[in-house]
């Protein structure tokens, strides 16, 4: 992987640049973190990872798929100009590379890649867990990235990780200094993120202690909205006031946390308890996907349990699970 | 039919090798040329949007019950029996009705009356234009049936999807063998398909049941009771029988615990699953059953692909 | 339920009517805070009543009639069932005329207590237990909230009109709150009821930064017994958590009270709160 270096001086002449280019968007620390679009580059917020994930911006809250007038169908137009994010960790650039694998390999979704393709990634390696819910240390996670950033006191170690990397490096390859060092993998490893002890939760399905979360588990679904890799949705029309027969189909967000969640026609719903639901998420996240595609879906960024009114964590109750119990 | 079979197996086991393929190049390419991987963007270029669906003609309408009626709409494609397809009205919505046909020149898609779209539907007659997408999901295994009897369970609008298993057997009759059906209403006034269940009273073995005493009599064998009655006297035996049910939930369970009773394995049982659906294209998980997608990996599953199902 | 027009035929438009009793006629102002779309309503359906703002108002037969208020006199109860039998369905149209709302507290007090300060010729109120609307005629469906959103009135219009039947929304508030980047007020250590309160307001409250009272009722999943020893975490008694959770539903929510006094309430539940305690009344 190529390597290089940057004295921290040249990193931020590096930002002003990318942003006079580029609409850039990074972590700002508001109420809350959260990514938005950056004016100044004082605003980078850099100690904690955002609140709010960065998944808002390619699987939009809201997205209209396409404008009707009675049969008469209209794609909308998609967006192509290039944008650069910045700051993102390495659990939410691996929870980017789950979306894609759902969006762009599983289906072909052109509302998300339209926003992906126009989309340059450069990480920032959190050199210890910025908070104290993360477990992305006990997850699979890879180099999924254009550029990441490693921050080492005076300097930036910056690896290029893709063709679109390379491009950016080549048109700002001024603010760059050739690096003969390699990242080695123990670099790559965040201390204090492998608080998950379980590797495989599948034969954990019946065991009783699940109730320790579901009892204080109120379906809110704020877990789902503020996850990372969540991405189911719902859609629906809505159509105009002063002409009915013409409107738009929309998705928006949903939460499997809602008992409207499977409800078919003749109201049958599928998991009406809670405890089924919340077994549902977490497994999902942890068992469900990586049957399909062969990899865990959850990067153990902590956010669903950080966001969590009661504060769920369920590593802890998975990790006090004992093999074998039985309901 | 074999051949759209394969096909479809290749299709799918394409999908999926394409998926490794790709994890796989990803690893070897970061050991050979890191560069080279792209981990931003596959570049798939943007054919056709999965979510737009396409006007087409109705060319017949058929009611059935107060509630229920079958359209027939002029869509001309190949499809398998038991697979659905996304049926829009504008304004109103979108929602899966499987097909209940085996032609390639039209569709035929029954309808019960239950929701906002579906009573929409209910207004349009022949000449009328719907928007459609699909067709969907995986549908029922007919390969599987070669040297086997089949037998086929549907309850209410659950006989639907099965309707286009029986025209395809019609269609390939030289290709299978014996055919039971064992079909369940809630009284007489809610059985769909009376044309064609009089037709295949000729053919094949038809028993009916109703959940209400019988008033009216018509051909065919009709009994009061639950389909489970009609299978407990007819002593089925579990011998080259391949079983495939479609109908309400409780009927699924009782049918196949009744399954289970007369010794059946669970890979001679298929069931078709309904869910809530939005995508059908595998995203959006309202149509899940333990990590499975109705809309992809289904409608049709082989039981011990989601044996859990009670409790999910 | 009969299927319901086509917005096609302009002669077969639906007959629309808004009606309030007792209450502060907020709701109705609602319906008309749509400025942009209010005109484009008319197109739509025949608003035959709506005394607020029209002038001349037709009294017969509607296929909806909304209604804002609760009862709380003899001609309330007349009023209503006057539009009930003239109507095909009726929408119970705000938090008063779903759940009692506010205007229902005179429940809790004694009539002696208020009654000489309030009125001057006493004889001639004839009043009535305060009580919503389905406690006296069938409701067909509800628009919760004090006041409704604005959107939501439009859009179960747009709705009726062109024959989709509308949906309840059943979702929490968080659900809403969280999309809309919000911090949880929970957090902050106020007394948010967002988690057991349907949503559909677009979590208009704590977009301000002001905690959700539970104006919309709450959802049928909610999970009552956790709510309540999360607020009791965070430092706010008995009193204060029943009066917070019947100020909006009162009269629709007696579980509350039952379970304050039931042994269950009693123990105490870590939900990690290490925050300041605030009250915000």
């Amino acid at each position: 992987m190529l390597t290089l270096k940057q004295e921290k001086k040249r990193f931020r002449e590096f930002l002003e640049a990318l942003s006079d280019s580029y609409e850039l968007i990074a972590p700002v620390k508001r109420e809350l973190v959260k990514f938005d679009a950056i004016k100044n580059i004082n605003d980078i917020h850099f100690e904690k990872n955002s609140y709010f994930p960065v998944k808002e911006f390619f699987f939009k809250k809201r997205e209209v798929l396409f404008t009707f007038n009675g049969n008469r169908i209209l794609e909308p137009k998609f967006e192509n100009k290039e944008r650069v994010f910045f700051g993102i960790r390495k659990c939410d650039l691996n929870a980017i590379k789950h979306q894609d694998i759902v969006f762009m390999q599983g289906a072909n979704d052109p509302y998300y890649i339209a926003e992906r393709e126009r989309s340059f990634l450069l990480g920032y390696h959190c050199n210890e867990a910025p908070s104290e819910y993360c477990f992305c240390g006990s997850l699979e996670l890879e180099d999924y990235f254009d550029m990441m950033f490693y921050d080492k006191g005076d300097h930036m170690l910056v690896e290029i990780g893709s063709e679109k990397g390379m491009a950016l490096y080549k048109k700002f390859s001024g603010f760059f200094e050739k690096s003969t060092r390699l990242i080695a993998q123990h670099e790559k490893k965040i201390p204090g993120a492998d608080r998950l002890k379980v590797k495989d939760i599948g034969p954990l399905y019946d065991n009783p202690d699940w109730k320790k979360g579901v009892d204080i588990c109120l379906s809110c679904g704020a877990c789902t909205a503020l996850c990372p890799t969540c991405y189911c949705f719902d859609i629906h029309d809505e159509v105009k006031m002063s002409n009915p027969g013409s409107g738009e189909r929309v998705r928006e967000w949903s939460s499997c946390q809602l008992p409207e969640f499977s409800r078919v026609a003749g109201n049958h719903v599928f998991r009406n308890e809670r405890e089924q639901r919340f077994k549902h998420r977490i497994y999902h996240q942890l068992d469900y996907f990586k049957e399909k595609y062969g990899i865990q879906m959850c990067v153990g960024c902590g956010r669903c349990i950080e966001g969590c009114p009661t504060r769920i964590d369920f590593v802890q109750i998975i990790n006090e699970m004992k093999e074998g119990e039985k309901r | 039919m074999k051949k759209a079979n394969s096909n479809k197996k290749k299709r799918k086991t394409a999908r999926k090798s394409k998926i490794s393929k790709a994890s796989k190049n990803k690893n070897s390419a970061s050991r050979e040329n890191p560069i080279k991987k792209s981990p931003a963007i596959s570049k798939k270029t943007r054919n056709s949007n999965p979510y737009i669906p396409k006007p087409y003609k109705v060319i017949d309408y058929h009611k059935e019950t107060p509630d229920n009626f079958t359209l027939t709409v002029d869509m001309k494609i190949k499809h398998d029996p038991g697979q659905f397809v996304q049926v829009s009205i504008p304004g109103i919505g979108e929602c899966p009705i499987s097909i209940c046909s085996d032609s390639d020149e039209y569709i035929q898609l029954n309808i019960r009356e239950v929701g906002n779209v579906t009573r929409a539907l209910s207004k349009l007659r022949k000449g009328d234009v719907i928007l459609i997408r699909g067709p969907y999901g995986r549908g029922y295994p007919m390969q599987y049936l070669n040297g086997n009897d089949v037998v086929v369970i549907g309850g209410g609008c659950g006989v639907a999807p099965l309707k286009s298993v029986i025209d395809y057997i019609e269609n390939h009759r030289a290709d299978y063998r014996n055919v039971l059906l064992i079909l369940g209403y809630r009284s007489d006034e809610d059985i769909i398909f009376k044309r064609e269940i009089a037709e295949w009273d000729k053919k094949y073995k038809v028993h009916m049941t109703l959940d209400k005493e019988v008033h009216s009599h018509i051909c065919y064998d009709m009994r009061a009771g639950f389909v489970t009655d009609a299978m407990n006297s007819l002593h089925l035996s579990k011998d080259n029988k391949i079983v495939f049910v479609c109908g309400p939930p409780v009927m699924i369970r009782n049918v196949i615990a009744n399954l289970k009773e007369k010794g059946f394995n669970d890979d001679q049982i298929f069931i078709s699953a309904e869910r809530l659906m939005y995508c059908a294209i595998g995203i959006c998980c309202h149509c899940m059953i333990r990590g499975k997608y109705t809309c992809v990996d289904g409608p049709v599953f082989r039981y011990d692909e989601i044996k859990e199902l009670k409790t999910d | 339920m009969e299927k319901l027009l086509q917005v096609r035929n302009p002669d077969n438009k639906l007959k629309v009517g808004f009606y309030g009793i007792t209450g502060c006629a907020g709701c109705l102002l609602s319906v008309i805070f749509n400025e942009d779309e209010l005109l484009d309503l008319i197109k739509v359906v025949d608003l035959k009543a709506f005394p607020f703002v029209k002038e001349v108002n037709v009294d017969e037969s509607f296929d909806y009639i909304f209604v804002e208020g609760l009862v709380a006199d003899e001609d309330d109860l007349e009023v209503l069932q006057r539009l009930r039998k003239n109507s095909k369905f009726l929408v119970a149209l705000g938090a008063c005329s779903c759940t009692g709302c506010v205007p229902a507290y005179r429940q809790f007090t004694l009539k002696e207590n208020y009654e000489h300060l309030l009125y001057r010729k006493r004889e001639e109120i004839k009043d009535l237990q305060p009580t919503p609307v389905d406690d006296h005629v069938r409701a067909d469906y509800y628009i919760p909230g004090c006041p409704p959103d604005k959107k939501e009135i439009l859009n179960f219009l747009k709705g009726i009109a062109i024959g989709k039947e509308p949906k309840p929304y059943e979702s929490p508030v968080c659900i809403e709150c969280r999309k809309n980047g919000n911090q949880c007020l929970l957090d902050l250590g106020k007394p948010c009821l967002g988690p057991i309160t349907a949503g559909g307001c677009n979590s208009v409250c704590i977009n301000g930064g002001f905690e959700c009272w539970g104006c919309r009722g709450p959802t049928k999943d909610m999970n009552l017994p956790l709510m309540i020893k999360m607020l009791r975490d965070r430092g706010f008694d008995d009193a204060f958590i029943e009066a917070r959770m019947r100020t909006f539903v009162g009269l629709k929510m007696p579980i509350v009270e039952e379970f304050m006094k039931s042994k269950e309430a009693g123990g105490k539940l870590d939900t990690k709160f290490y925050g300041k305690k605030e009250y915000f009344e």
